[in-house]
């Protein structure tokens, strides 16, 4: 991987305001702002994995206990991606947002993460060395 | 595991016992929850819509095959894995094996007794009375999402002895 330079940040910001500019299209077309929890949801999706990450003791193979913790935070990391694209899908279901917003909102919502995902991976690769 | 002593002709593929393949099957097991969470979540919004048209509603009812579902779930995972093979961890006791298998199996039963409510309420309230598509999904949504709950168990299951494996091997 690459590491990350002045053009990756740029194109990085321009695809996030890209996914809050759709997020925030959904909301105030329609007038209903449901769809703004999945910013919440996406933005909250990674702390899981952090928290658990810093409780936990990687090196401690034996007991196991480490990875549990682990696999905990994973599993709720898991649990709130799937939910944001869950949620509009529900609220267009029943009505209370139309298709449309449904659409544009999971569409924007999977832009602001994977925004956060690879911006944390340059992040975390400069770390390292 | 050498390559010697296995049992069957496939071997194993290189890639099943690697760390990646483990924590996607971690992620694959909480995307999966979710998706049977939000599909109960689904039919209980539909219930209260305007599109509802029918007298049925979703109710505590409806809800109970979930709750011990995931009572099944959380009880099965919590059992350490390594304590199920042998009694030969002598520092928690005798009889850990046992016990543990006592856990596990009430993990199951709990399991399979929320996938055995999601069916019956499935069948009396919805079948038996007759009731037509719109409002039938409902009871649909509640049989998929007892089973998503299951797959995902199986799905955490697997990995986290995928998990063991790989320590083992570490710990060599």
């Amino acid at each position: 991987m690459p590491t990350a330079g002045l053009k990756t940040i740029i194109a990085l910001s321009f695809v996030l305001a890209l996914g809050f500019l759709l997020v925030i299209l959904s909301c105030a077309l329609y007038s209903k702002y449901h769809p703004l929890l999945v910013v919440a949801t996406y933005v909250l999706a990674p702390v899981p994995n952090w928290i658990c990450s810093h409780c936990a003791n990687p090196d401690d193979f034996v007991e196991s206990s480490g990875a549990a913790i682990l696999d905990l935070g994973r599993f709720c990391t898991g649990f709130l991606v799937v939910m944001g694209i869950a949620l509009p899908v529900v609220l267009a279901h029943s009505g209370i947002i139309a298709t449309a917003a449904a659409v544009m909102s999971i569409v924007g919502g999977l832009l602001i993460y994977g925004t956060i995902i690879s911006f944390g991976q340059f992040f975390q690769e400069e770390q390292e060395f | 595991m050498s390559s010697e002593e296995r049992l069957f002709r496939f071997s194993k593929p290189a890639w099943l016992s690697s760390v990646q393949a483990r924590n996607a099957g971690v992620y694959l097991a909480g995307g999966l929850f979710s998706l049977a969470f939000y599909i109960l979540l689904d039919s209980a919004v539909w219930s209260a819509s305007p599109r509802n048209a029918s007298p049925l509603h979703v109710n505590f009812v409806d809800w109970l095959p979930f709750v011990f579902s995931s009572l099944g779930m959380l009880i099965i995972n919590s059992v350490e894995k390594s304590r199920l093979a042998s009694d030969s961890f002598s520092y928690s006791g005798s009889g850990v094996a046992w016990k543990a298998r006592v856990v596990l199996f009430l993990g199951f039963a709990a399991l399979a007794g929320g996938m055995a409510g999601g069916v019956t309420v499935f069948v009396l309230k919805f079948v038996v009375p007759g009731v037509g598509m719109p409002a039938l999904g409902m009871g649909v949504e509640n049989v998929v999402a007892n089973a998503l709950v299951g797959v995902s168990t199986v799905v955490l299951w697997v990995s986290q002895n995928m998990e063991d494996e790989y320590a083992y091997n570490l710990a060599l």
